[in-house]
Order: C-alpha cells, then structure tokens, then sequence
C-alpha cells in the first residue's frame, strides 16, 4: 500500500503532487472571458496511467492466468474467510501457517499485474495490439 | 507588456505574495492590483508561456502561498489579460460576484481525493467473494489451464467483477466523506483511478476529514487513497452547477 503524505503544503508540490493536481490547475479554476487561455496544445505531462482493468483480450487472458495460480497455490483453503487471512498477511506478513502458501499465491498474481501493468505502458503509445491476434493462432 | 493572473482576493486579505517568483524563466516577479475591496494577484506574462512543468508549479505555488493566508479564488493555468487595465477593468465590473464568492468560501480549502485498488488484494477479494468465479476458475485448474475461450470466459468474469468493486468502493469512499466536507465535485473519470472527487472542507474540520480518510485507508487495505490539499478552491469558483466546476452539496 503506497503511503502518500496526507499534507501538501505551498512551496513544496513534489512531481506526484503536481501530477495529481494537475487537472485542476489546468481544468478548474475561475476563467474570464476577457483573458485569453495559454494554449494547451504539447502538454506532455498530461499522461494518464493505462490500468490494467480494460476490456481486451490481453486483459482477460492475464486475469485468468492470475486466477488460475491463486487457485493453485492456495487450494481448498480458499473460503469466505480469505480476505481476513490476505489482510493479515499483508499486515503483519508472519501467520505462520497459511503465510507460505497463499503469499506465495499473492506473489504470483503481483507478479502478472506489474507485468501486465509494464506492458500496457509500453503498448499505450503505439496502440497496437499485435499479441492479441498472436496468441489466437498459438491457440489454434 | 500582457498580464498574468494568478487569482483574485478581497484587498484585506492579510498576506498576498508580493515579491514572489511566478511564471516564466527568469521568474517575473508577483504584483498585486487594487480595485476597489478587491486585489487580483499578477505578474507579468512571459512571451512564449506554455504548460510546462516549471510554469504549472509556479501557478500552483503562487496561489497556495496566498491561500495559506486567506481565501483566494485561482484562475484556471494560463489566463492572460492583455494589459493591467483589462484585470482591474474585469474587478470592478464584477465585484460584487467575486466578494461573494470570497465569502461564500472563506475559511475553506479543496482536498482532492483519488483512489485506485490494491490490485493484488482486490484480486483476492473479488475471488473469495464470488463462488462462482471460483469455481470457474478451479474447473479450468484442473483442466490444465482451460482452453482458450475459457481462459477468456474466466478472465472477463474477473474483470467485470473488479469494475463492479470499483463502483462499489467509490460509492463508499464518498459517502465517508462527504460528511465531513462543505460540498463535493466529482472530477473527470479516467482509467488511472476508479474515484476521483474534491471536496470543500473547512479549515476548521481538515483535521477530521484526514482522520476519516486515515480511517478509510486502515479499513479498506485494498484500496489505496491519495489526498492532495489543502489546495485553493479551483472547484468550488464557480457558484451554479456549471461546466466542470459543479459543486454539490
């Protein structure tokens, strides 16, 4: 869990603060029609993340493969009691018996989304998405 | 010689920014214009202004130094009047619209909040709440991994379920919040987080509100919830429901 200082105070403005005020300093704020606006045109900041959450098939694939190791590793102690266990784990990452198998499952599926993550990262400028019609014809 | 306007601000407030490096490189330095019971905070406007990184945190510095001491209603990046003159001309026609804004928001500030999930922990909470999903998922276990449409099936299943989270926990994520806060503003959408709101707070109860979003963050591990503030009011200039700066109470 990522820990963001709750207080941004003037002067400072650190990039991530810049970064996640920026649509309201571009956006909000009062205009008047007697100024004129700076054009906006070449803003390169103005990046938005590409989740990992979009409807593709890259997507689906990805989420099922992350499925299918959670599943593997954790096994039958897959219960409704499982987000207590995770949220444990996650805490204080010492609960001796279930800790090996399921981090380990965690782990795993950490591990596809920063991958998926990096990808989508890489794919967002050209938007091309070649695997998908790829991984088809593996399939076939 | 244009004019760059930072914000507006009643003529009393305490502790303008006078003398402050703005906009452009060398920094032209910040002037305040009087007219009337109201004070525009400017400077000069560089000839080649554009959105870069150095200008948007001059902009953003400028008006959090003048917020820090009373309330300042800041222009949007980039406004640009022609000469003085336009600026104070623009004062003294709408007065009394701007002194009651000034009013109508002293003694507040903006807190942005942007919440994105825990990936790896919403995963799991997603799994372990749906029977079926699970089932689903351990029928292509056993079957190797599944054939591809139904590693596709499994895998859109799983990914309708995290966007149902997302609407579920932005809609919680407000509703913690909103009590604490004058008035919220809903911000554009976007794939980068599943909420994205501002909310009026007074300076008085900022205390609380990050108390509840201390809260918030101990509660749901899988979420992970960014503050920005206290900011100048950038969504709350604008009194009536309009355009983007629409503020609901």
């Amino acid at each position: 869990m990522t820990v963001v200082p709750a207080q941004q105070t003037g002067g400072g403005g650190g990039s991530s603060g810049l970064y996640d005020v920026l649509e309201l300093v571009l956006d909000r704020g009062l205009v008047i029609d007697a100024f004129v606006r700076v054009s906006l045109v070449g803003i390169e900041i103005l990046k938005i993340d590409v989740r990992v959450v979009v409807a593709s098939v890259d997507t689906y694939l990805r989420f099922a493969e992350a499925c299918n190791r959670l599943d593997l590793e954790s096994g039958p102690r897959k219960s409704p009691g499982l987000p207590d266990i995770v949220g444990e784990i996650t805490e204080s990452g010492a609960r001796g018996k279930s800790k090996g198998a399921l981090s380990g499952a965690a782990q795993t599926i950490s591990d596809a989304f920063s991958q998926a993550r990096e990808e989508g990262q890489s794919e967002s400028r050209p938007r091309a998405r070649k695997t998908t019609s790829r991984k088809r014809g593996d399939e076939e | 010689m244009s004019t760059y306007v930072y914000g507006i601000a009643a003529r009393s407030h305490p502790s303008l920014p006078a003398e402050m490096g703005g906009v452009g490189t060398p920094a032209r330095p910040v002037r305040i214009l009087e007219e009337g019971e109201l004070a525009a905070v400017v400077s000069d406007a560089p000839e080649d202004l554009r959105p870069k990184r150095k200008d948007l945190l001059a902009h953003q510095n400028v008006l959090n130094e003048a917020g820090g001491g009373g309330v300042v209603l800041p222009m949007r990046f980039g406004s640009v009047a022609p000469d003085d003159e336009t600026v104070t001309g623009v004062l003294a026609e709408r007065a009394e619209h701007y002194l009651e804004r000034l009013q109508a928001l002293d003694g507040k500030v903006e807190y942005n909040v942007k919440a994105s999930h825990d990936q790896e922990a919403v995963l799991h909470r997603v799994m372990s709440d749906n029977p079926e999903l699970r089932a689903l998922a351990e029928s292509n276990r056993s079957a190797g991994g599944g054939s591809y449409e139904d590693k596709l099936r499994l895998g859109e299943m799983v990914a309708a379920a995290v966007q149902n989270r997302e609407a579920e926990d932005a809609a919680l994520l407000r509703q913690a919040l909103e009590g604490t806060a004058a008035a919220e503003s809903v911000g554009p959408e976007s794939t980068g987080w599943l909420a994205n709101v501002s909310f009026l707070v007074d300076r008085a109860k900022a205390e609380e509100f990050l108390a509840v979003v201390e809260r918030i963050r101990k509660e749901f591990a899988h979420l992970d919830v960014r503050v920005n503030g206290p900011l100048p009011p950038y969504s709350f200039v604008e009194p009536a429901p309009s355009e983007p700066a629409e503020a609901r109470t």
